[in-house]
């Protein structure tokens, strides 16, 4: 019996890479047909950005800026999506930069969904696509020390003087809350180097998955005011604003995927150990 | 609409198409990614940076003169009338000369592709390499140095924290943190050897820092998954009526056309070969 198990674990350990693929593949594919409902609950990263939005004063300046593009769009896209759905609800001026070139689509996306269809907002009063800006660090290091003399017109080719919320917007400083949507470099490191750090501007964050180990040190720290880690974060932020999203919808298929990958890292494991002590045997 | 989602739904299978093996589809999808993001990215670049913050900043329409010299060979330049509109660029910008330096590197940096003047290029990557490394150096060390010291440096028995907590502040995550801070920057320290009991707690560091990757490893797999999420969802919503099925369709070509491959490889494979 013992025997027939051992030789049972071994020939999953030895299976065709393929069928791993196409049980990943169904993990994924079938909560998403027939969706389980596990409960989602924040975690204290997610809670802390809930709470520095909400601690701003309504008609706040928010300057979010999009860093990602469509490659990182399900993981960000919610987050920024639920971020901007409460920004607007607590009727804050929101100004949007893009220091990825695709991340002005992802904007235009989110704005034309949630600031237009949603909410009815007024552009260039209510809000603003200042656009993308090539440079890396060193746009948000211009936006730090003159705003005016990077962005002269917004992504629609409008002079920025024309527009009548950027009145008293000239640098960093003049805003109250940084929030960064990023998948990457340049994103959220360099915003909390280049812009929260040296003004003191406050900033939280949401990442994806990937990028949340090198973000973290600065959350525990309080450079950062919380993070919202890949979906799960953006999952945890929609339950918070109470408007379940793309985020939520992705939670089960997340959850079992990751059970059937500890399930083959625990077979992988054991006949790993089988083996080493089979060939120590013999 | 609907060609737009029979394209992604094609790129989409063609890059998973990899998964099985590598083929024709996955090769034109690979092509079209690289050919459409680099003609993005330059056309993105150049409108919104090169022709309004530089162009926009040598010929500005506030100063517009044509008799000047200088807005002559503007006009010159006339004849590509999207990039150099007649009457200057009004982009909001004062004229400013000093951008003529910037623009001279920028066009060394584009000679590296000739052999005689590529040494020219390094002018350009050497001002880059020199402005990025003094901009990193303040913000790493303001913010990775001082900003981590400062994080790192508080009370390690504070009476009004828990003795212990799985999430959020405790004393107990406050030794946590003071041991696994000391024990990962000695084993970074490689003046002594790694031996005796600084060996022990040099290995103490290497369990902190297995833990790190370990999370890292987890967080990737979660970010990964995201990722097959975010295609299936697209997947299922373009398999409706609205979009002529195109994922079924789609899917279905792929299958036959990858599995006639597959039969003609292993035929050819089994017939001898001829004399």
């Amino acid at each position: 019996m013992m025997k027939n198990i051992i030789e049972l674990i071994l020939s999953i350990g030895k299976v065709d890479r393929r069928w791993i693929f196409l049980v990943i593949g169904l993990a994924v594919l079938l909560p998403l047909f027939f969706p389980l409902g596990l409960p989602i609950r924040a975690t204290n990263a997610t809670q802390r950005v809930y709470d520095a939005v909400e601690e701003l004063a309504p008609n706040s300046k928010v300057l979010v800026s999009f860093e990602y593009g469509p490659s990182t769009k399900p993981e960000i896209h919610p987050m920024a999506i639920a971020i901007l759905r409460h920004l607007f609800t607590n009727n804050q001026k929101v100004y949007v930069t893009c220091l990825w070139p695709d991340g002005q689509f992802m904007a235009e996306d989110a704005l034309t969904e949630i600031a237009e269809q949603e909410f009815g907002l007024t552009y260039g009063e209510d809000y603003v696509l200042l656009g993308f800006r090539p440079g890396n660090e060193a746009v948000v290091k211009g936006i730090v020390s003159n705003l005016r003399k990077l962005y002269t017109t917004d992504a629609r080719g409008t002079l920025v003087d024309q527009i009548p919320m950027m009145t008293n917007v000239n640098k960093v400083k003049d805003f109250d809350f940084i929030f960064s949507a990023s998948a990457g470099y340049p994103g959220t490191i360099e915003w909390v180097q280049y812009a929260a750090d040296p003004t003191g501007v406050p900033m939280s964050t949401g990442t994806t998955s990937i990028q949340v180990n090198d973000v973290m040190p600065y959350v525990q720290s309080g450079q950062v005011k919380g993070i919202l880690a890949g979906m799960p974060g953006a999952a945890e932020y929609e339950a918070l604003i109470g408007s379940p999203g793309i985020g939520t919808s992705g939670m089960d298929a997340q959850s079992i995927a990751h059970l059937v990958i500890v399930i083959f890292i625990v077979f992988g494991n054991i006949t790993y150990f089988i083996e080493t002590r089979r060939a120590k045997k013999y | 609409m609907v060609i737009g989602a029979w394209i992604s739904v094609f790129l989409t299978l063609a890059i998973f198409s990899y998964l099985y093996k590598d083929n024709p589809f996955y090769k034109v999808a690979e092509h079209v990614f690289v050919g459409i993001s680099t003609g993005y990215w330059t056309s993105m670049f150049f409108w919104t940076q090169i022709q309004p913050n530089l162009f926009g900043r040598l010929w500005p329409a506030t100063e517009y003169d044509a008799s000047s010299l200088w807005y002559k060979l503007y006009n010159v330049f006339g004849v590509f009338s999207s990039v150099f509109p007649g009457g200057g660029i009004a982009k909001g910008h004062d004229m400013d000369l000093i951008y003529l330096v910037p623009f001279a590197l920028g066009i060394m940096m584009l000679l590296s592709v000739s052999s005689k003047l590529s040494w020219m290029a390094r002018w350009g990557i050497a001002y880059t390499v020199g402005m990025a490394a003094g901009l990193r150096a303040y913000g790493f060390l303001n913010s990775n140095v001082l900003g981590q010291i400062k994080g790192s440096a508080f009370q390690l028995v504070n009476s009004n924290l828990p003795y212990f907590a799985l999430v959020g502040e405790s004393i107990f995550n406050n030794f946590v943190i003071l041991i696994g801070t000391i024990t990962g920057l000695m084993y970074f320290y490689f003046s002594r050897e790694h031996t005796g009991n600084f060996g022990k707690l040099t290995k103490v560091g290497i369990y902190f820092l297995m833990v790190s990757f370990g999370a890292s490893f987890g967080f990737a797999v979660m970010g990964r998954i995201s990722l097959l999420i975010g295609r299936f969802v697209d997947l299922i919503y373009y398999s409706s009526s609205d979009f002529n099925y195109a994922t079924l369709w789609i899917l279905l070509i792929m299958i036959i056309l990858l599995g006639y491959a597959a039969f003609m490889d292993k035929s050819a494979s089994a017939e001898p070969p001829s004399q």
